[in-house]
Parts: C-alpha cells; sequence; structure tokens
C-alpha cells in the first residue's frame, strides 16, 4: 500500500504560483465525481502560495509558502465531521464527501490551518483532495506538483524507502508548521521561514564595509550562531525564534567590540554598526 | 483537419507569448467532448525513449543540472481556458455608432462613444470599400499597417501582421516598424561597443550558462527577475532551474535594482537597491575605483579594444573637471558610496558575469544606450571573454550565425541550430519581422506614431528596425517618405499601444486627430487601442484553431509540433489569417494572398520544410501520429566556444563587428557621423539632462515630481496579455481589489513614502505627472527602495477622461513623450519622475458617474458588452 507525502522546500519557490493555477486548471467549474464537487471561481485557493516579508530595507527577505490540506494523519476535520463526511483513505489522502458533507459548514472551522472553504451556492466545506481522481488513474503527482518548475513540491511514496521523498524525509527532516497542533501532517515544510537578525558593520574611521569580522549571536548567555561578516560588511542570523532576546558581539582585532542585545518582536534590521580602533 | 465533437484526445499548444514565429510553453491538451478538461505539460520522453532525444546534462564544481524531463507551460500557459472564454472576449464584428463613412467620420468621439453590432458582410463592405477609397485618393501608403509581437504565437493563423502581404498586393504600405523594444540599449548603444549584429547583445551567446556554471564565481543580476521577465515568454520557468542550480554550486549572486524581486527574494546572496536608470552612475564609479587602484587588466585592453585613455580621461575627471568617483555616484543612484566601493572590490576579485533579462538599466529609460555602453566598457576592463566573464542575456536564445561560423544558443544545443535551424516558418502566414531583403518605402517606428498623425512629419536617423546593421542607424528618413502620402487609415492585430509604448496619452489624441479617416481593429479581446477603433472585428484564440509551431526557446530541447483544433470558434470570431482572406476575396486577390494553399497544405508544408523530414529525422506520418517530434541533443554540443571567449584569445584572428574589429571605448561610427551629440557621444557618458529628457532626481522637475518610476515586464501577464485572468486575479500581488470592487493595478511604494503622503496598503491612489494621472492600488511594503515607484506596464487602460486620466493602471500613458535620444528612436516608459497621491474616490464618483457605472466583471475585469449600445 503506498502512502503519500508531500515536502515542501520554501528556499525553492519562486512564488510563480503555477501550482495554484494548475489546481484552478484542474478544479475550478471542474466536478470529479466521487471525488471533488466543482471549486468555484472565487474564494477557494485548494493550494495558494503566501508572501511572507521580513525585515525592513534593506534587509528585507521575502520567503513565498505554497499551503494547502495537510493531510493530517490525525485530522481534526475528520473526527468532527458527521457521518463519516470526512474520510482518510488507505493511501492517506483525506477527503471530504460531497455528497455526506453537504450543510456541514461546522468542518470549515475545525481546521487551523484553515484550508478548508465553504461553498455557499453547493452549502459545501471544500478542499485539496491531491487530486485523487488522476492518482487512481495512473498520475505519478498532483497537479500542483506537476507543474512546479523548480522541484520546490516533492511528492510520492513514503512507504518506499527508495522515493526521492523518503530521503529527503530521512535526510533534511521536514517540519510540520506547527507541531503545536499534533495533526501529524502529511505535508510537511524545509526551509519554514522564521526571524532573522540583520546588520552592517562598517569602520568608523573611513566608513568603508568591514569584512572579515566574526559576528556572534547568544541567548542566554550562550552562543547560537556566529557569522563572519561578507564583503560587504554584513551579518546574517537566521532561523531564530520570535519574542526572544538575543546578544550579538562584532569582534575584530585591534578594534573594539560592539555588544548589543536585540528582542525579536519581528525580524530585526540593526543597521549600520560602527567599529572604532581599539 | 480535425472535428472534434464527441471525442478525447490530446493536442499540443505553445501557450507562450512568444514572438512572430517561434513558440514557447509547450503544453499538451486534454480534450473531451468538445471542452478543454486540462492543459498541462508533458514529458519530453512521453512517445520517445531517452536514446532518441539524448538529454544533456552540465557537469559544474561536482554538481550536475540535467535536462528538463517535462515541458515547461508556465502560469501564462496554465490559465489558458479563463482567457479563452473571457467576459471581454469580441463575439461578432461592431461599428463605432457615430462614425459614418458616408458622412460625418467624427474622429473627436474615438475613446467615447459606443459600437454596435453589424454583420460580416457588412463589416467586409465598410472595409472594401474604405481600402478602396483611400487607396484611390491618397495612394496605397496612407494606410498604416501595425502587426507587432507577442500576441499568442501562430503560423498558419499568425496574429502578427497578416495583412501586410495583402497590402503589398495592393501596393504597399506604411508600416510599424518592429524595433528593438526591451533591448534598446544593446541596439542603439552596445553595436557601437562590441558590435554583436544584429541586436546589439554580447557576440555569441554559444553554451553561456555551462560556462558560467564552471567558471563564475559572482553573478550581477542587473535589473533582471528571472522569475518574472521571461515567464510569459521565451525560456520561462526553466530559467530559474539554471539559478537554483547556480545558488547550489556556491556562485555569489547578486541583484542590483530597484525592487527585491522574486529572483532576488530567493536567490539573491545580495540584494544592493539603486534608483531607477541610474545604473551608469554606479559603473562610472566601480571603473573609477579600478583605475585609481589599479585593478583592472590594461594588458588586454591594450590589445582588445581602442580608445580606453578617452574613457579613463572621462572617468577620472580629466576631459570635464568631474572625477565619476563614488561620493559623485552615489547621490545620483542611491547606493551608498561604501557599497560601491565594495563591489568595486568585489568585481575585481572574481571572475564576473552580468546577467540580464528583459527588463533592467538597459532597457526603456532616456539614453539606456549609455547605460548599456557604459555597462560594455566596465566588462570590458576585467577581459571580456574570459572564462566565467559575460554579459549573459537569459531572456531569449537569440542566434544568429552563418555558414562560415555556426553558432549555438547559451543552453545546450540541439542537432538543429544556426545555420540548420529548427523552423516552420513555411507555414506562417504573419509579417516577417526579419526582412533581410530591405525596408518598405514607408515606415513610423513605433515610439513616433503620435508625433506621425499630430504633427505629421518626423525625421530620424536609422529605421530603428530590429534586425539592421550598426551603419544603418546614420541614415537619414524622413516621414512622410518621397512619394508617399501620410497615413489616413490604420489596420491593426495589435491594438495595445496605450499600454505598451511611450507617452500614449498622446496617441491617444493622436487616434482622434482628424487626419485618421478610418481605424480598422482585429483583436480577440474589447481594451486598449480597440477602443478607438471604428471597426472591431473579433478573433479566435489558437484553441479554436488547427495550426502548427516550433519551440526553440525553452532552454530545453527544440521541438516541433501539430496544434489541432480543440474547440469550436467562439461567437462569430475567425483567425486573423482567416479575416485578411475575407478581405482579400473581397479585394478580388484571394488566390495571389494564399497562394492557393489551404490551410492544411500550409501546416504540412510548414513541416516539410521544417529541416526535419529532409534530415531524415521523422516522417510526417509518423509526426502525425506522434503529435510532436523532439529534435536531440547534439552529442558535441559541447565543442561551441562560449561568448567571446576566441576574441579574448586571439582578437585579430576573431575580430568583433566594431569598424575596429576591437572594443571600441571612443566608437569609430559615432564619432564620424555624429561627433556632437550629447546625448551618445563618441565615448559613452552619464547624461543629466538633454533637449529630450529630464528625468533625474537632481532635476528641477524632480521638486514637482520627486519619485522615480520603474515600469517592468510584468509578473502576472506578458505585456497587454491576459490581463483579464480571473484565476491571476485571486493571486493578492496581481491586483488590488479596490472598496469599490475594481481591479486596480498594484504600486509598490516604501511605507517610508506612504507615510509622508498619508498612503496606506490598499488605498487607491493617482500616479501623476505633466502627461496626466493614473489610477493604481498601493502595495505599501518594504521590498521597494525608497523615491520609487514601481508599476508594471500592460493593464488595460480604462480611461476616465481620454488622454488624462485612467482608472486601469497603464502607466505607459504618462511615460515621456521623447525617444531614448535625439538620434536614436527607441522607447522610453521606465526610469521616469512622477508623483503619487490618494485619490479622492467619491469627488471622482460624483463627477464621472457615467464611467463609474459602466458594466464590469469583478471576477475578470472589463467586459465587451460595456461598449455596445445597439445589439
Amino acid at each position: 500500500m503506498k502512502k503519500y507525502g508531500m515536502i515542501i522546500d520554501v528556499a525553492k519557490c519562486t512564488g510563480c504560483n503555477n501550482c495554484f493555477l494548475a489546481c484552478k486548471d484542474e478544479n475550478a467549474g471542474e466536478a470529479h465525481e466521487g471525488y471533488t464537487a466543482e471549486q468555484p471561481i472565487r474564494f477557494q485557493n485548494w493550494i495558494h502560495v503566501n508572501e511572507i516579508e521580513r525585515g525592513t530595507f534593506p534587509k528585507v527577505k521575502l520567503s513565498c509558502v505554497p499551503v494547502t490540506c495537510s493531510h493530517c494523519d490525525n485530522p481534526r476535520c475528520m473526527s468532527q465531521a458527521k457521518d463519516g463526511a470526512v474520510y482518510k483513505r488507505p493511501d492517506g489522502i483525506v477527503i471530504i464527501d460531497p455528497e455526506k458533507a453537504k450543510g456541514q459548514k461546522e468542518i470549515v472551522n475545525t481546521c487551523p490551518y484553515r484550508v478548508i472553504y465553504w461553498n455557499e451556492e453547493l452549502q459545501l466545506p471544500q478542499k485539496c483532495d491531491m487530486c485523487a481522481h488522476l492518482l487512481d488513474k495512473g498520475y505519478e503527482v498532483p497537479r500542483c506538483v506537476e507543474m512546479c518548475p523548480t522541484g520546490a513540491l516533492l511528492f510520492g511514496d513514503l512507504n518506499d524507502p527508495e522515493s526521492e521523498i523518503s530521503k529527503v524525509m530521512a535526510e533534511q527532516k521536514p517540519e510540520s508548521r506547527h507541531p503545536e497542533y499534533q495533526l501529524h501532517e502529511r505535508v510537511l515544510y524545509l526551509n519554514n521561514p522564521k526571524t532573522f537578525i540583520s546588520g552592517t558593520v562598517v569602520y568608523k574611521d573611513d566608513d568603508m564595509c568591514v569584512s572579515g569580522a566574526t559576528a556572534t549571536l547568544k541567548r542566554d548567555g550562550k552562543v547560537e550562531q556566529t557569522y563572519v561578516t561578507n564583503a560587504f560588511g554584513d551579518f546574517w542570523f537566521d532561523g531564530l525564534d520570535s519574542k526572544t532576546d538575543y546578544e550579538i558581539t562584532i569582534e575584530l582585532d585591534g578594534y573594539r567590540t560592539i555588544e548589543a542585545k536585540t528582542r525579536t518582536y519581528a525580524s530585526v534590521n540593526m543597521g549600520d554598526l560602527f567599529l572604532e580602533k581599539a | 483537419m480535425s472535428n472534434n465533437e464527441n471525442k478525447e484526445f490530446t493536442t499540443f499548444k505553445s501557450t507562450g507569448y512568444s514572438a512572430f514565429c517561434n513558440g514557447s510553453h509547450i503544453a499538451a491538451v486534454d480534450v473531451k467532448d468538445g471542452k478543454i478538461i486540462r492543459i498541462h505539460p508533458f514529458r519530453y520522453d512521453w512517445k520517445y525513449s531517452a536514446d532518441q532525444i539524448n538529454p544533456w546534462k552540465i557537469e559544474a564544481r561536482g554538481k550536475v543540472l540535467e535536462a528538463p524531463k517535462k515541458t515547461s507551460c508556465g502560469p501564462m500557459g496554465i490559465s489558458w481556458k479563463k482567457s479563452i472564454y473571457s467576459p471581454n472576449r469580441i463575439l461578432y464584428p461592431i461599428k463605432r455608432v457615430d462614425w459614418d463613412p458616408n458622412g460625418e467620420r467624427h474622429p473627436e468621439t474615438r475613446g467615447i462613444s459606443g459600437y454596435e453590432r453589424i454583420s460580416w458582410d457588412e463589416a467586409l463592405d465598410i472595409i472594401e470599400s474604405e481600402i478602396r477609397r483611400i487607396v484611390a485618393t491618397y495612394g496605397s501608403w496612407a494606410i498604416y499597417a501595425q502587426g507587432d509581437g507577442h500576441g499568442e504565437t501562430k503560423m498558419v493563423h499568425g496574429p502578427h501582421g497578416c495583412m501586410f502581404k495583402l497590402l503589398e498586393l495592393l501596393g504597399g504600405a506604411t508600416i510599424q516598424i518592429r524595433n528593438a523594444d526591451s533591448w534598446e540599449g544593446w541596439y542603439w548603444g552596445t553595436k557601437h561597443f562590441w558590435g554583436g549584429e544584429p541586436f546589439g547583445l554580447m557576440p555569441n551567446c554559444s553554451n553561456l550558462y555551462t560556462d558560467v556554471s564552471k567558471h563564475s564565481e559572482m553573478l550581477l543580476f542587473e535589473g533582471c527577475d528571472p522569475c518574472t521577465t521571461t515567464r510569459g515568454f521565451c525560456s520561462g520557468d526553466q530559467i530559474s532551474r539554471f539559478c537554483l542550480f547556480w545558488r547550489d554550486i556556491g556562485i555569489n549572486v547578486i541583484y542590483i535594482c530597484p525592487d527585491l524581486n522574486y529572483g532576488a527574494a530567493v536567490f539573491a546572496d545580495k540584494w544592493i537597491p539603486i534608483l531607477p536608470n541610474t545604473d551608469s552612475a554606479l559603473h562610472l564609479a566601480i571603473a573609477y575605483q579600478w583605475l585609481i587602484n589599479g585593478t583592472y587588466d590594461q594588458e588586454y585592453l591594450d590589445t582588445h579594444s581602442v580608445g580606453f585613455d578617452k574613457f579613463a580621461d572621462y572617468v577620472l575627471g580629466k576631459e570635464d573637471g568631474v572625477p565619476k568617483t563614488p561620493e559623485w555616484a552615489s547621490p545620483k543612484c542611491g547606493v551608498p558610496t561604501r557599497l560601491i566601493k565594495a563591489l568595486a572590490k568585489e568585481w575585481a576579485r572574481k571572475r564576473t558575469s552580468v546577467v540580464h533579462g528583459f527588463g533592467g538599466p538597459y532597457i526603456r529609460g532616456p539614453y539606456s544606450h549609455e547605460v548599456a555602453r557604459i555597462e560594455g566598457c566596465v566588462l570590458g576592463m576585467q577581459g571580456l571573454g574570459k572564462p566565467g566573464q559575460h554579459s549573459l542575456a537569459i531572456n531569449n536564445r537569440a542566434v544568429f550565425g552563418s555558414e562560415d561560423h555556426p553558432v549555438a544558443p547559451p543552453t545546450p544545443c540541439s542537432i538543429m541550430h544556426e545555420p540548420h535551424q529548427l523552423n516552420v516558418r513555411a507555414a506562417y502566414t504573419g509579417y516577417n519581422p526579419f526582412p533581410w531583403l530591405g525596408l518598405p518605402k514607408q515606415c513610423i517606428p513605433e515610439p513616433l506614431i503620435h508625433d506621425a498623425i499630430l504633427k505629421g512629419h518626423f525625421e530620424i536617423y536609422g529605421s530603428s528596425l530590429q534586425v539592421t546593421p550598426a551603419c544603418e542607424q546614420f541614415i537619414k528618413y524622413t516621414y512622410p517618405a518621397p512619394g508617399c502620402s501620410r497615413i489616413h487609415m490604420m489596420w491593426s492585430d495589435t491594438p495595445c499601444l496605450l499600454t505598451c509604448w511611450n507617452d500614449s496619452n498622446r496617441t491617444a489624441e493622436a487616434f482622434r486627430h482628424e487626419s485618421i479617416e478610418f481605424i480598422l481593429v482585429q483583436h480577440p479581446r474589447m481594451e486598449n487601442d480597440c477602443l478607438f477603433a471604428d471597426i472591431v472585428l473579433p478573433v479566435n484564440t489558437k484553441f479554436e484553431e488547427d495550426d502548427i509551431g516550433d519551440d526553440r526557446e525553452s532552454a530545453a530541447f527544440d521541438l516541433v509540433y501539430l496544434e489541432d483544433k480543440c474547440i469550436e470558434p467562439l461567437g462569430e470570431s475567425k483567425s486573423d489569417y482567416e479575416i485578411v482572406c475575407a478581405v482579400a476575396e473581397r479585394l478580388g486577390l484571394l488566390e495571389e494572398y494564399t497562394d492557393g494553399e489551404s490551410i492544411p497544405q500550409k501546416i504540412r508544408k510548414g513541416f516539410d520544410q521544417s529541416g526535419v523530414p529532409e534530415l531524415g529525422l521523422c516522417t510526417w506520418e509518423e509526426f502525425r501520429e506522434k503529435g510532436y517530434y523532439v529534435v536531440p541533443t547534439d552529442p558535441e554540443w559541447e565543442k561551441y566556444l562560449p561568448g567571446l571567449y576566441e576574441f579574448y584569445l586571439d582578437p585579430s584572428k576573431y575580430p568583433l563587428e566594431t569598424p575596429s574589429g576591437l572594443l571600441e571605448y571612443e566608437s569609430i561610427g559615432l564619432k564620424q557621423y555624429f561627433p556632437d551629440d550629447k546625448e551618445r557621444p563618441p565615448v559613452p557618458h552619464w547624461v543629466e539632462s538633454s533637449e529630450f529628457h529630464d528625468e533625474r532626481i537632481g532635476s528641477e522637475r524632480a521638486k514637482t515630481y520627486p519619485l522615480l518610476v520603474v515600469s517592468n515586464h510584468p509578473r502576472h501577464r506578458t505585456h497587454a496579455n491576459m490581463d483579464d485572468n480571473d484565476w491571476f486575479h485571486e493571486i493578492i500581488t496581481c491586483k488590488v481589489r479596490g472598496d469599490d470592487g475594481y481591479l486596480y493595478e498594484p504600486m509598490w511604494l516604501h511605507p517610508s513614502e506612504a507615510e509622508k503622503r498619508g498612503i496606506k496598503d490598499g488605498d487607491i491612489c493617482t500616479v501623476f505627472n505633466e502627461r496626466g494621472g493614473v489610477l493604481v492600488g498601493a502595495k505599501v511594503w518594504e521590498r521597494i527602495m525608497p523615491g520609487v515607484i514601481y508599476v508594471d506596464h500592460g493593464s488595460r487602460a480604462d480611461y476616465i477622461v481620454p488622454g488624462k486620466l485612467d482608472r486601469g493602471g497603464a502607466i505607459n500613458l504618462i511615460t515621456p513623450h521623447h525617444t531614448t535620444s535625439k538620434n536614436c528612436a527607441g522607447m522610453v516608459c521606465s526610469g521616469f519622475l512622477a508623483d503619487v497621491e490618494k485619490t479622492d474616490m467619491d469627488a471622482l464618483r460624483a463627477k464621472y458617474p457615467e464611467v463609474f457605472n459602466r458594466p464590469y466583471n469583478k471576477d475578470s475585469g472589463l467586459v465587451f458588452e460595456r461598449v455596445i449600445v445597439k445589439k
């Protein structure tokens, strides 16, 4: 038996929206009997790309994060639906039965990821079904994955140890976006954006960029990351926890050490930090 | 060829908006019972074995990039269903109600008056009699034919200038010249530096991707977004795979552009924001740093260039007393001096290539030729042509070789490339944009159409035709040409002047000029210039036609494929070719126009003369059965030396196409013909302002209009195409839905600039200057530089007051009037001054209730019925 899953690598997503558009092409206005009712033109984005902007000019980062149904192994939509209106197939795909789910608006609110949509006209909750109607006909991947130009969406059989997805799962340890929900998602993420701290180190005397200074990031006095400033004097500490106090030191032989503190309410652009001769 | 009722089949379509006659973004289209089920990429090896197609791979620095396994049909391709059934499709012929060919023509109400439905017979009656009347009264040259690139890419049904051949048969018409729009800087500038005929790009793009992968240590993406600017045409999403590979193998990637674009967001190690169209200031300061520090290759320059000392004198201030220091450049370009110095140091230290797409500093700004030439000069100082040191254009695979010196594309080539390139052009019926045999008697470059009509004359140097050699830029042309009338009728199949060209508020004025007696437009959708036409004819999409196509643009494999009809034509629409056939029949020229060939015969001819059967690669029968053929990769693809490598090795044996055969820091041609040109002097300069342009932040004008507009190729359209697509409108960055439900074109603004003006994210605002105003929806965020307004071109014009105020966000309406410079008839539509303010929508609604009450579809936008006043 196959066990389908997907890994989304945010570092490879260019925000092209091909996944979103492929889903529209497959499902908008098209019912797939036994699987899904037709997707309306607007307000139902079974997969969509969130743009997450972090930092401030010019230390800005943009991440494109495709979001879709996670086909959880512990799906709240299924446990809270009546009459078995939501079911999980042996291959792991979670499907909303378009007949049985009629009128069950409360299913929409069971999903903490907000990827179930209400179809007012059909009085039906709807969501992604991983193109089960195509997989059952022999398609290897859902439409969104087929259209992804960079491999940011990786789909496959988790029961096959030789599949690419199984290898990436073992080697790169993709994460749930919200492990605290305890949903045991089948759609996991690599390089999901977290907060960063960045700044530029400058020589105070001649206003040149400082290349080769050592920037150290500490939390509660313990070193978490170090970064040697690049040709433009920049340092970047990424993958940090939010709402956390951090200390930063900048060191270079012959210069006074800079010490600074900041709290990651959001990503932090510390601006220019000036090194003075010791 | 195909009767598709009640059957299920898969055919192929080139879904990109590539150009005149080469397809891109090839999709498989599943059709069932006369309905399109899905549009999707397909595997190249679907019907062929890997042995047959011989997939390439690039090995560099211990990693391998394999050829894509599937086609890339991109966001535009996959969204075709919505565009086919757009509520803005023109479904029957229409005539402007207050245009009477036998009485009052009312040119002054074009753009205002509504339309009535007429039959094809009535339409053809009028067209026939108008053509006969105009030819008899003024001569055939009074008919102006506009058939430009970037509509759908078709062959037999070519939407680009099908009427040209018919007008030739009538004696010849005035043609709108297909100019070097999108690479103005190279065409008017670097041709005089490094040759590179005919387009002016760095000569010989063979295997550049491979060489960069193997040797470059740093890539500078100059105003280039590989994730946006190529996605509707050319190589599309395949370029993202190369960018990903370059990141994975550890090449240092730097983006220099006003906006944190999508390529920069995903691939950049460093974003260096720069004010629009000021890159030449940055580059001059880099040259200055290298000169004072001696960190450039003087030995290379001694043997590979002429006039470098003059350039050095200019940079060091010996010529004009102004050294081009980082301190000089910084206030002009907005890059901090320390960053300029750091970049100069890195560039001198690392093997560096610059990367361009369709966008960036060398195109579409005032004096773009200087931007391009100065960048070339800087590249030359480090030894252009050394391994890993190139100017790489990722936008296309434009290759021109000769029998003596075959040139391969930048990606691994197939066994069919220059001079035996795959093409099915024998099936093509449109305008040939490569008229090697000479120019028509009378031409109008696109950027001068308003002057031609409103002033009735112009004088220019160079026809501006995209493929003429540099020496043609010294020939003077006048309009009207000797023996020709000025134009009195316009016939267009590419009605997008308003949203794609320069100062198009003046173009709207020109459309209403009394000298223009008849405007005929054929187009699928009721948008832009259609709204000024007297008769509009309905054109169908390629999904409603049988055709054939080829693809040499995909950066993967060369393909030839059959495009079968998927659905019946909508309404009374016909293809562009069928429309011209109908007119030709009325004029008694059908046999001559079609060469006596039916459409299936033309398709067959396209394949027979494509080179594929001649080389014994595939028979018609096999091709017909499989529907496509993949040309295998040349087993010896790596033998083609990259870029200017041979020139670098031996400039006397492998000279450039410049007069000296060397890099010309002082152009011999420009010195001979335009020694006193202050905008394009023999040695390239930073031009602050001139008689033609005054668009710098240091200018007096900037006190009134303090922001610089950057206008790129759009992310969710290809030029004016697909602006009506509901699905795109669901993407948050595509449009800004106003509180009135209208879809406004996004305008990016930094929070600091927004705060000064009381603008909040999502507000409806007006971008304005002396040339008019354009309504936009504010996107206030950090990924745009302060001092800059960003609005893509191509949004559909939706005039509130024709010629003055637009609701649709067609930013080109307020772009500069003049051409690139006095002696260069290129277009200027980015890098210009404007300001933005929050719009008082209540006041506008009260003042123009009729505009705000027009029928409108809240999903797709403008609708066809809005213009129909009589059915």
